[in-house]
């Protein structure tokens, strides 16, 4: 800090910057054995988190629903961070605040007492009840602690107004399973325990996005609208998570929309279940087919032209609506956009990193570009995935070098590899990509759970024809940007 | 608490989540950067480029954790020679089941010499992440005490040591804090042998015990690590705090009165003061009169009070979400009249005092800025900072300016709608 004065905008950041110090004289060689994830006990720079968190999140996409975390308060507290910092929303979210008598004499009193205070101060629609590995692993008896809850609850505001308010148990042991899989479990907790009863057929169709963004949503909800379809989409975060700076009316805050409990009621008479993430959702439409015989129709995610296609023809399928124009329309800008830009996409190495169902729909994407694949990495363990890759590289007729396919295995593997690589031009995965493309000096294109270090990419879709081209725009420019000379882009 | 430490290797011992959130999250920033590829250092520093864990799994769980620990911490200290030691943290999971890391810890320290630590504090052992600040402070003291014993090589060299040396305790280089409070205390002659524990390697620390006075800046997670030093090798603390022109200029006063070395802190002091006060005046002027709530973890508030008087500002409510008695006697000493004081509140609490106190502006942390930006009032990040540092002299110029960048940004003006802001009387009305 050698400025004779700081000036009013502050210290300016050349001023700040960091000499680094190498921490070794000179660059260690990984041993090449401990490389692959599957050949240590050490995982290092995981591509997933926490199990409570995908459940959180499904909660969050109720209406006015509250989650509560049976466990200690950083499993609230981390959840809450994380939300924060993609959303930029407050998330509100209640804890057991598990302290040393719960460890030793279970969490009754903790989720009694909660949801208690819980309700009388903040009148929810609905609360889930999280579990977390502290609660599993003392083995609360969460299904009896509930109905406790529920007696408690009566007791103190009357039975009419307590049963109004429904308490869904969602079991996350983070031991067993990633937060995609928590949001998988959820899908299934709250068909399982709120619809319930087989009523009128409603002539709609159930949306189950999986962990796909605000803007995501958004553009599903779009698609419907042009086919004419109504839906009840079940955890829809497109407005909780992404709420209009209003003038302050009352305390406590709700963000709006979110799904309603009665719409929730209303999944077992709908056509159909669309789980458009398959390891996200897919539990909740499997219920729902095998209880109500209400179709389950499991991914594709809808990325890309062939994604969105899918998803399109099976809501014709099942709806007996045609495709109109409009979206047809969509479907030709698309198409048009990688006609334009095929000179900039083909044969260029990419590698694609972040929850399984995000890098299969890119990947299919990709593939539509003309791209290569170099290196696939899926966060969450599925017994799918691999076959579900092969197959997307079949149906391209891909026949370069054959990627590297990692299910499950960490970020670590996935980097030592790419480094190893005689070429990349582009990374396309989420915000732990960032280390990885910046020491290899290529592009990266967000896409996925999670991103906090930009701004705007939760409000912005990646499915759909629409979501489609501004993906395509956002690859394309990145390569240009990044590696491109200049002089040559006046005709692209 | 061990995150800062710029050159040991992290392992959460835990399912992946638990680390996995840890994970360049907090802005402890450092400059110990290993290799990523031969020809280019990592993207940022080795504390928080990797993150690594025993990804515990149910049958984990079932069969305890304690031979995947020892393996994983093995693989960790071949695949990162560079690190000379490891921290081992626990975990809720892990706490339950009780696996011994002590002894996992010790056989691998004797079969590879680095410097193993355990930190052993289980979420839910405890209140908040206040017990993991003393639980780490107690075991980092105890297991520094028996490593210089066992290897008393460890300790400070009598070449090494200097009249001047001082320990600082509780300062964690959030944004590069150390880039402006390390020369301060260099120009006015002391030595900062240690810092306990932003961006400092792991040997200096071990050294703690050798400097002559240690400098407590947060004295809610870190004091106690200073009294263990006073009581076991009998070397004295001082409280200082280091945000705000008042309380640096005092910090440097009380260090150098140990030393004996006023003369070169006033001329310090003075030179640093000249360096800041055209922004600082600028900034006063446009800050005056404005009502501030804060809301951190404990001790910035009261470090903060007296800061946001420098600025002309008063200070309406506070809370603090892990204080203890002592914070809030200080609290309390420091408190204008009138003033609001809760202790750990929830959302719930948070949004009534924001109604009922209508501050200008909200001095919290990320979770809590949101809802306060949704109730129109600005806010600026009080834990990792917008745009830092914010210690010392040159600091608080920052501090100011993301203030002031908050309060008069012109996005609060179309808070109210198409129609403009409603007539004073309506918006009573609808608040109620």
């Amino acid at each position: 800090m050698q400025l004779k004065e700081i000036p009013v905008t502050g210290i300016p950041y050349d001023q700040i910057k960091i000499e680094k110090v190498p921490a070794a004289p000179e660059y260690c060689e990984r041993p090449a054995e401990l490389i692959p994830s599957a050949n240590r006990a050490v995982v290092i720079n995981p591509n997933r988190t926490c199990m409570p968190l995908g459940a959180m999140w499904a909660v969050l996409g109720v209406r006015k629903a509250i989650p509560f975390v049976q466990g200690a308060q950083g499993c609230t507290t981390y959840v809450r961070y994380t939300f924060c910092r993609i959303f930029k929303e407050p998330a509100v979210i209640a804890t057991a605040s598990f302290h040393e008598d719960a460890a030793v004499f279970g969490g009754r009193r903790n989720l009694v007492e909660g949801i208690r205070n819980l309700v009388v101060r903040y009148w929810p629609e609905l609360v889930g009840v999280v579990t977390t590995c502290s609660s599993e692993i003392i083995g609360d008896d969460m299904v009896s602690f509930i109905k406790m809850a529920r007696a408690n609850l009566r007791k103190e505001i009357g039975p009419e107004k307590a049963d109004q308010i429904p308490i869904v148990l969602v079991n996350t042991p983070s031991f067993a399973g990633s937060h995609v899989e928590g949001y998988d479990r959820a899908s299934r907790a709250f068909v399982e325990t709120l619809a319930t009863t087989k009523g009128e057929p409603n002539g709609k169709v159930n949306i189950i996005p999986g962990l796909f963004y605000p803007g995501d949503i958004r553009e599903i909800k779009h698609l419907l609208r042009h086919m004419g379809v109504e839906a009840i989409v079940l955890f829809d975060i497109s407005d909780t998570l992404d709420a209009p700076l209003e003038p302050p009316t009352s305390v406590p805050y709700y963000p709006p929309g979110g799904t309603a409990v009665g719409e929730i009621r209303d999944m077992a008479n709908s056509l159909a279940t669309f789980a458009l993430q398959p390891h996200a959702g897919q539990a909740g439409a499997r219920y729902l087919e095998r209880k109500y015989g209400v179709r389950a129709v499991v991914g594709p995610p809808p990325v890309g032209v062939q994604g969105t296609d899918a998803f399109l023809k099976a809501l014709r399928e099942i709806t007996g609506k045609p495709i109109p124009e409009s979206l047809l329309q969509e479907r030709g800008r698309l198409v048009d956009s990688l006609a334009d830009t095929l000179h900039h996409t083909m044969m260029k190495k990419v590698a694609v990193m972040g929850d399984p169902d995000i890098v299969l729909g890119v990947t299919r994407f990709v593939l539509e570009m003309g791209m290569e694949p170099v290196a696939l990495a899926g966060g969450t363990a599925s017994k799918t995935f691999v076959h579900d890759v092969e197959a997307i590289l079949a149906e391209a007729g891909y026949e370069g070098e054959p990627p590297l396919i990692i299910n499950g295995g960490d970020l670590f593997e996935f980097e030592e590899y790419l480094k190893k690589q005689p070429r990349l031009d582009l990374i396309i995965g989420n915000s732990r990509a960032v280390d990885i493309s910046r020491e290899l000096q290529v592009p990266l294109v967000r896409v996925g759970f999670p991103i906090y270090d930009r701004f705007g990419y939760q409000k912005r879709p990646i499915v759909g024809y629409r979501g489609g081209e501004m993906l395509l725009a956002e690859i394309v420019n990145s390569m240009l940007d990044y590696q491109y000379p200049d002089d040559r882009t006046q005709q692209l | 608490m061990g995150g800062p430490i710029s050159d040991v290797i992290q392992l959460v011992h835990a399912p992946a989540g638990c680390a996995w959130y840890t994970w360049g999250t907090r802005r402890h920033l450092s400059d110990f950067y290993p290799w990523a590829t031969p020809t280019r250092l990592t993207n940022v520093a080795f504390n928080r480029r990797y993150c690594m864990c025993t990804d515990m799994q149910e049958k984990d769980v079932v069969f305890g954790g304690m031979k995947k620990l020892e393996q994983a911490c093995l693989e960790a200290i071949r695949l990162f020679p560079e690190a000379k030691g490891l921290i081992i943290f626990t975990t809720c999971t892990t706490g339950l089941i009780g696996d011994d890391v002590q002894a996992i810890a010790r056989q691998v320290e004797k079969k590879t010499g680095k410097l193993i630590f355990t930190s052993e504090s289980p979420g839910c052992s405890g209140v908040s992440q206040s017990r993991g600040h003393h639980d780490f402070n107690t075991q980092f003291y105890r297991q520094i005490r028996q490593l210089r014993e066992r290897r008393p090589e460890l300790k400070m060299s009598e070449e090494e040591k200097t009249p001047y040396d001082i320990c600082l305790i509780g300062e964690y280089n959030m944004d590069w804090d150390l880039k402006i409070v390390r020369p301060l205390f260099e120009k006015i002659g002391v030595r900062i042998a240690a810092v306990f524990s932003g961006n400092e390697r792991i040997e200096n620390l071990v050294k703690m015990p050798d400097v002559k006075l240690n400098v407590v800046h947060c004295q809610r997670s870190a004091e106690y690590i200073a009294h263990m030093i006073k009581d076991g090798f009998n070397i004295p603390f001082i409280r200082v705090s280091l945000f705000g022109i008042n309380q640096t200029a005092e910090a440097l006063r009380k260090t150098a009165a140990f030393f004996g070395l006023e003369e070169r802190a006033e001329k310090v002091i003075a030179g640093e003061m000249k360096r800041v006060e055209k922004s600082l005046a600028f900034y006063r002027e446009k800050l005056k009169g404005k009502r501030v709530a804060i809301y951190v973890g404990g001790p910035r508030v009261w470090h903060w009070i007296k800061l946001m008087e420098e600025l002309g500002m008063t200070v309406v409510a506070v809370a603090c979400t892990f204080a203890h008695e002592d914070d809030y006697e200080k609290i309390n000493a420091r408190a204008p009249e009138g003033m609001l004081v809760i202790d750990n509140p929830n959302e719930f609490e948070i949004e009534e005092m924001l109604k009922i106190e209508k501050p200008d502006l909200f001095l919290t942390g990320l979770k809590e800025k949101y809802i306060a930006r949704k109730m129109g009032i600005p806010t600026v990040n009080s834990h990792s900072y917008e745009k830092g540092p914010y210690a010392g002299f040159a600091g608080m110029v920052n501090f100011a300016r993301d203030i002031y960048q908050a309060l008069y940004a012109p996005v609060w003006k179309y808070q109210w709608g198409i129609d403009g802001a409603p007539a004073k009387d309506e918006e009573e009305g609808s608040c109620s």
